[in-house]
């Protein structure tokens, strides 16, 4: 190990891990010690990157509270340090430590907070898409219907949430009093995307969230209507499935039709 | 004054780029000669960041200003970064790059602090091996940031403005001279910082950084949240004194307070430097 290399390890470990073995290679002065001096990182570490951490959830910062949400920060902090260019990325593994590690996982809501604010953030900066209008649908032959498949936006999130987070954050973002949180046994399928720059999330019922997972899984038209018809009787299920499509290509969700895989 | 000034590029006085500002530059065309945008915050796939980059670059001339390089850190320069900072730069056609002579983590964490380098030969040498590889890849000069800093190590050997000049000369790099943080670190390690300006070689700066700070009684702590006090306004003169005409920049990063107060400051910064053009030509 290079002298500058252990020299940049036992800083990193002062900061990191308040290792004090640092001190002994910096100039202490009348005006403030080696230790105060270290310090001002160490504390500043934590400072910005639990800051970063509130700008990235904002919603769960606010749900948690200031002092809550910087213990959150913190332990969080001590188990994922950020290892991206970007502190954009700070907080990508946050909901799963959040459902997995006491006394967070006693309340499963903040893991579903976390992932849906990450979801919306993921959309906001999500590659831009080209996306299809309604009018594509009509040049379509009749014959390529049933093959056809479906590329999604860049934007499109998927999630199954057991709880009402995304009210709770929409009445945060609105600067309201949240609703107590609530939880139901079976969980409850939302999108969370992109159109043009503004980011929109809605829940789906449970035939439209079976539908839009084949779509994304890549199944064709034809096999969409076939699992359709486990909710709808088999007359209807292609007009079913065509309104769906329909929506999902004036919401902007959609980005091209294909017809070979 | 020096003939360098008339083969300098200059762009004249320029703001940092914000996404509390995009709308009110967008629409307003505010009179700011420039933008400085920060890397990270446009190496991202879409949306709003590159939106309002691309809209905005239509008007005004833009630098990049990056704070991941990690140019001395020990370990390996990530070169798939640097490769997405070469690719936006060529998308915004941007005048030039810069990044800061520190180091922000080893053993791939990320701190997103500028640590400061102890002045030494070896980290010299690291440094200089790592610059001429970034200039690779890159295709041009980089420019390298002075940081303010709260230490100094034992095993330096060295002013930081002679590790800094050693970096730029060896490394044939060029230097964004940072007014504020020569004057943070004057303050935090009690040395004379127009000394440090009148030892800097002129020909190698090629943008100035202005900003404001936080005086903790003991140190001074970069903040970039308040206007630029006015012995840094001072040391700013004399630097113009000394290096000619070069593009300077306020930087605000929190606080961020209406457009127009930081117009006026920008302004305030053009009112010093053309005082010194007509006192030297005086
Ligand atoms: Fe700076």
């Amino acid at each position: 190990m290079s002298v500058l290399q252990r020299l940049q390890a036992d800083f990193q470990d002062y900061i990191v891990d308040l290792e004090r073995r640092m001190a002994g290679n910096v100039v202490g002065t009348a005006k403030a010690s080696a230790a105060q001096r270290l310090d001002i990182y160490a504390e500043a570490y934590r400072q910005r990157l639990v800051e970063a951490l509130g700008k990235n959830f904002p919603g769960l910062a606010a749900w948690l509270g200031e002092r809550a949400f910087d213990r959150l920060g913190v332990a969080y902090l001590d188990n994922h340090p950020s290892t991206h260019f970007s502190i954009r990325h700070f907080g990508h593994a946050l909901s799963r430590f959040l459902a997995t590690d006491a006394p967070y996982r006693e309340r499963p809501a903040l893991a579903e907070m976390a992932a849906f604010e990450w979801a919306l953030a993921g959309a906001f900066d999500a590659a831009d898409s080209p996306c299809l209008s309604v009018d594509d649908l009509g040049i379509i032959a009749p014959a390529q219907w049933p093959v056809m498949r479906f590329r999604l936006c860049h934007s499109v999130r998927r999630l199954d949430l057991r709880s009402n987070v995304p009210a709770i954050w929409q009445a945060i973002d609105r600067n309201e009093t949240p609703p107590p949180p609530r939880a139901q046994k079976t969980p409850l399928a939302w999108i969370v995307w992109r159109q043009d720059l503004k980011t929109w999330f809605r829940s789906l019922a449970v035939h439209e969230a079976w539908a839009l997972d084949a779509a994304m899984a890549g199944e064709p038209f034809a096999a969409i209507c076939e699992g359709l018809c486990e909710w709808a009787a088999a007359e209807h299920v292609a007009a079913e499935a065509a309104g769906l499509l329909k929506r999902w290509i004036s919401d902007g969700m959609i980005m091209q039709f294909e017809w070979s895989r | 004054m020096s003939g360098h000034q008339h083969t300098r590029p200059y762009l004249g006085f320029g703001l940092g780029l914000r996404p509390d500002h995009y709308e009110t530059v967008l629409h307003s065309r505010p009179a700011v000669d420039w933008f400085e945008v920060l890397t990270e915050n446009y190496l991202v796939p879409g949306g709003k960041p590159l939106h309002y980059l691309h809209s905005i670059r239509e008007h005004y001339p833009m630098v990049m200003h990056g704070v991941s390089l990690s140019i001395g850190s020990t370990d390996p320069l990530d070169i798939a970064y640097l490769r997405r900072v070469k690719a936006l730069a060529e998308s915004i056609e941007a005048e030039w790059i810069s990044d800061h002579l520190c180091w922000t983590g080893i053993n791939g964490k990320n701190l997103h602090d500028l640590l400061p380098l102890p002045y030494t030969e070896e980290a010299i040498r690291h440094v200089v091996d790592s610059v001429s590889r970034v200039q690779d890849i890159l295709g041009r000069q980089l420019l390298l940031e002075n940081v303010s800093s709260y230490i100094s190590y034992v095993d330096s050997v060295m002013t930081e403005w002679e590790f800094l000049s050693a970096v730029a000369e060896r490394a044939d790099c060029l230097i964004l001279l940072d007014i504020n943080n020569v004057y943070v670190s004057a303050f935090n390690h009690e040395f004379d910082p127009r000394s440090y300006l009148d030892q800097v070689p002129v020909e190698r700066v090629r943008q100035f950084h202005l900003a404001g700070h936080r005086n903790l009684g003991h140190c001074i702590v970069d903040t970039h949240d308040a206007p630029v006090i006015d012995p840094v306004w001072e040391l700013y003169a004399h630097a113009v004194r000394r290096f000619g005409e070069v593009s300077t920049m306020i930087e605000r990063d929190d606080k961020i307070p209406p457009f127009k107060e930081l117009l006026a400051e920008l302004d305030h910064a053009r009112r010093i430097a053309s005082n010194v053009r007509a006192e030297v030509a005086a």
